[in-house]
């Protein structure tokens, strides 16, 4: 029975029993002291079981295959077999020396040549320096870079540093030799010049394990191949019979997967169509109702202009009005220079060009009256100040009865006061035929056009007196009784 | 432990790569290269004479050899602490991805800083005959197993603190304010005389202090090694050695988890 064990053992080359393997998986690394002294329970984590309980035995010469989607496991089988990893259960026995192609480059140094770098990777693999200078000319070899291998690995192209690397790695001879999906290295030549390589590593007896998401490349090597779903083999057999399965398998998960993607897309699509609409819908409330208040708010500025403008217009006509109002005023004051019996009412106009400085009612003896007799004969002086020394003044003079009855006027012909020396009295003389009654003198200066320089009216009143009492009305008619 | 020891042998070529590329690698590309194995120590040596011999007035005859015998052996040892905590953090990705005895990183870094330390005693020698203090051969006899035991203690304490490091980050930046102090308690810039005697017995549990007194036992004293002190550095060492080994296999299992 343990004779059995023994033969069976020397003819197995990987003993995977029972393994399973957990990794923890920190929500927040705590990985200094503070942290951990601070808060304890920040270094909680979760076990996540990455293998759960894988039993598998490959002989010796055999080469297997793992195959499974991403995560399933596989790595984490290799780094078993390497020793890199250890089983939390179960237990991983590898007889004779392995060599991984997991890492290729491992220790290269690139201020060393390429020489050098052999030396170093290929210790690394556990070669002493002996079995390196042996193989040393099949890796420059199979490198395919003689030319460069005395240069520093710095000046290499990445496609010649890997060239570099797997040739040391593919060259390190070793009992079981385990490949995890490197077959992609350099340009196609090469690749499948390692595949060769490697084809012929399995002719001289090594046992493989290897990694890969090209069938077809498992196809060719691999006698066997496993399939690990979630931690555990879900089936394991011939490569094409798995292959097919696994192919389908994941074919019909791709598609499942492309559905729910696509269903996940329509749905997202929706989603967003309904967004967008409802965000267009909002935009444009938004612009309806920014457009109305902007409306709103222009139809409000106008009016406030145009208020604005009334108000400043009815302002400056006050204003006009004011002054105006002030000027007559001002005017109006000068008048009782120009007469003492100026009255209160009395009230000027005119543009002001030629003045009349004063004006004088005289009674025959020369004394200045406001009461004239009917019958009786008067004098009216003017005397005008015309700064201006315009030639052809006209002199207007007007009696208006108290109760605003217009009863006589008369002007001066233009030449009558030619000629005259300035300040020298203009006479109006007239006989009084107005009976009882009060009038206002109303007198003008202004252009033969015209245009009045300037205006008094009422500018006192005179009042007649008649001494034939019956006579009635307004004049003193000459009259006869026969 | 002897199929460890078996497996160690089986990558000593390994050991022998990552000490030349150590060795060879760091000052590749730089002007003076080499000489930098000189150039630092001998900077600090002038420096530390220089504050020493005419500041504090230190009354130890030709100080600047006793502070270069002392100096070149700690800086070994404190490259070995310092960088050794690092080591095998560094190199990470060769840890995650390929299988090779763990203990080969921290025995290259101590190794490589070794080899250093043998250059550097280039300018101790030359410092010995400058000062016209001549050598003693028969304590010159001791130096390699001197060496030795201080070998063995940086590689148990690189071995611990490397493991160490991986799990706990803080490791680096505590052991960095340690080596700060632990120069001071080694009797490098001053002699053991000078330590007060109640605090004698404390200094000797420095497990550098009979190193480095030995070093100037052999160089300076021209005597050979004492009794006690050869007693006590290879009580250390070994013990040192030991705890490191074991501390190191017990935590380097699950490294690639950690990193």
């Amino acid at each position: 029975m343990e004779k059995d064990a023994l033969a069976l053992s020397q003819d197995i080359a990987i003993d995977v029993d029972n393994v399973r393997k957990r990794f923890r998986s920190y929500q927040d690394k705590a990985a200094s002291l503070k942290e951990r002294f601070i808060s304890p329970s920040r270094t909680r984590h979760r076990d996540v079981t990455v293998l759960d309980g894988i039993s598998f035995q490959v002989r010796r010469g055999e080469a297997v295959g793992l195959i499974g989607k991403n995560g399933c496991g596989k790595s984490t089988t290799l780094k078993l077999l390497t020793r890199i990893l250890y089983p939390n259960e179960g237990r991983v026995t590898v007889n004779g020396r392995v060599s991984s192609l997991i890492e290729l480059g491992a220790g290269f140094h690139p201020d060393m040549t390429g020489r050098e770098n052999i030396y170093t990777n290929a210790s690394i693999f556990g070669l002493t320096r002996k079995e390196i200078s042996k193989r040393m000319d099949a890796i420059i070899r199979f490198s395919e870079l003689e030319g460069f291998i005395d240069s520093p690995v710095r000046t290499y192209s990445s496609g010649m540093y890997m060239r570099l690397a797997f040739a040391v790695a593919i060259n390190v001879d070793a009992d079981v030799l385990l490949v995890d999906e490197i077959l992609a290295v350099g340009d196609a030549a090469f690749q499948r010049k390692c595949f060769e390589r490697l084809k012929e590593i399995k002719g001289n007896g090594t046992t493989i394990v290897i990694v890969s998401h090209s069938m077809e490349q498992m196809y060719k090597i691999c006698d066997r191949l496993i399939w690990i779903e979630d931690g555990a083999i879900r089936e394991e057999g011939t490569p094409k019979f798995i292959g097919e399965a696994y192919l389908a398998a994941m074919e019909g998960r791709r598609l499942d997967r492309i559905e729910f993607e696509e269903q996940q897309q329509k749905a997202e699509l929706e989603k967003r169509i309904r967004e967008e609409q409802e965000r267009l819908r909002k935009e444009q409330e938004e612009q309806h109702r920014k457009e109305a208040q902007e409306q709103e708010e222009r139809r409000r500025r106008d009016a406030a202009r145009a208020q604005k403008e009334e108000n400043d217009r009815k302002r400056r006509e006050e204003l006009a009005e004011m002054k105006r109002r002030q000027k007559e005023l001002e005017r109006n004051e000068t008048l009782k220079t120009v007469s003492p019996f100026c009255r209160p009412g009395s009230r000027r106009g005119g543009n002001g060009q030629c003045l009349i400085s004063k004006i004088q009612v005289l009674d025959d003896g020369g004394q200045a009256v406001q009461v004239i007799e009917t019958g009786a004969k008067y004098v009216i002086e003017v005397i005008l100040e015309n700064p201006n020394r315009l030639k052809e003044v006209v002199l207007a003079v007007g009696f208006t009865r108290e109760d605003g009855v217009y009863c006589y006027g008369t002007y001066t012909n233009v030449h009558e006061h030619k000629g005259k020396p300035e300040g020298a009295p203009i006479r109006f003389r007239f006989e009084n035929q107005f009976l009882n009654g009060k009038y206002l003198l109303d007198f003008w200066v202004q252009s033969p056009e015209k245009v009045i320089y300037d205006e008094i009216l009422g500018l006192m009143l005179l009042e007649s007196k008649s001494a034939d009492t019956k006579q009635r009305g307004i004049f003193n008619m000459w009259h006869e009784w026969e | 432990m002897v199929r460890k020891v078996k497996e160690l042998y089986a990558y000593r070529d390994m050991v022998r790569s990552l000490v030349r590329r150590e060795l060879r690698g760091r000052y590749k590309g730089s002007v003076l290269g080499f000489l930098w194995t000189y150039i630092n120590p001998l900077c600090q040596v002038v420096v530390y004479s220089a504050v020493f011999s005419v500041i504090f007035r230190v009354q130890i005859e030709k100080f600047y050899l006793y502070l270069i015998i002392g100096m070149m052996p700690w800086t070994f040892f404190n490259t070995c602490v310092q960088g050794g905590t690092t080591c095998v953090r560094a190199q990470a990705e060769m840890v995650k991805k390929i299988a090779f005895p763990r203990e080969v990183i921290p025995i290259s870094y101590v190794t490589s800083a070794f080899v250093n330390m043998l250059f550097s005693f280039a300018i101790v020698f030359l410092a010995v005959l400058v000062s016209g203090f001549g050598f003693r051969w028969e304590a010159m006899l001791y130096l390699p197993l001197v060496m030795l035991l201080e070998y063995l203690l940086a590689l148990g304490i690189a071995l611990a603190l490397s493991a160490a490091t991986v799990y706990f980050r803080d490791m680096e930046q505590i052991v960095s304010v340690l080596m700060m102090a632990w120069i001071y308690v080694t009797p490098i810039m001053y002699t053991v005389d000078y330590v007060p005697e109640q605090y004698r017995r404390l200094i000797m549990l420095n497990p550098m202090t009979p190193i480095v007194e030995m070093f100037h036992q052999i160089l300076y004293y021209r005597i050979e090694p004492t009794g006690p002190y050869l007693a006590l550095a290879g009580t250390y060492s070994c013990a040192a050695f030991l705890a490191g080994a074991l501390v190191f296999m017990v935590l380097e299992r699950n490294f690639a988890e950690e990193m």
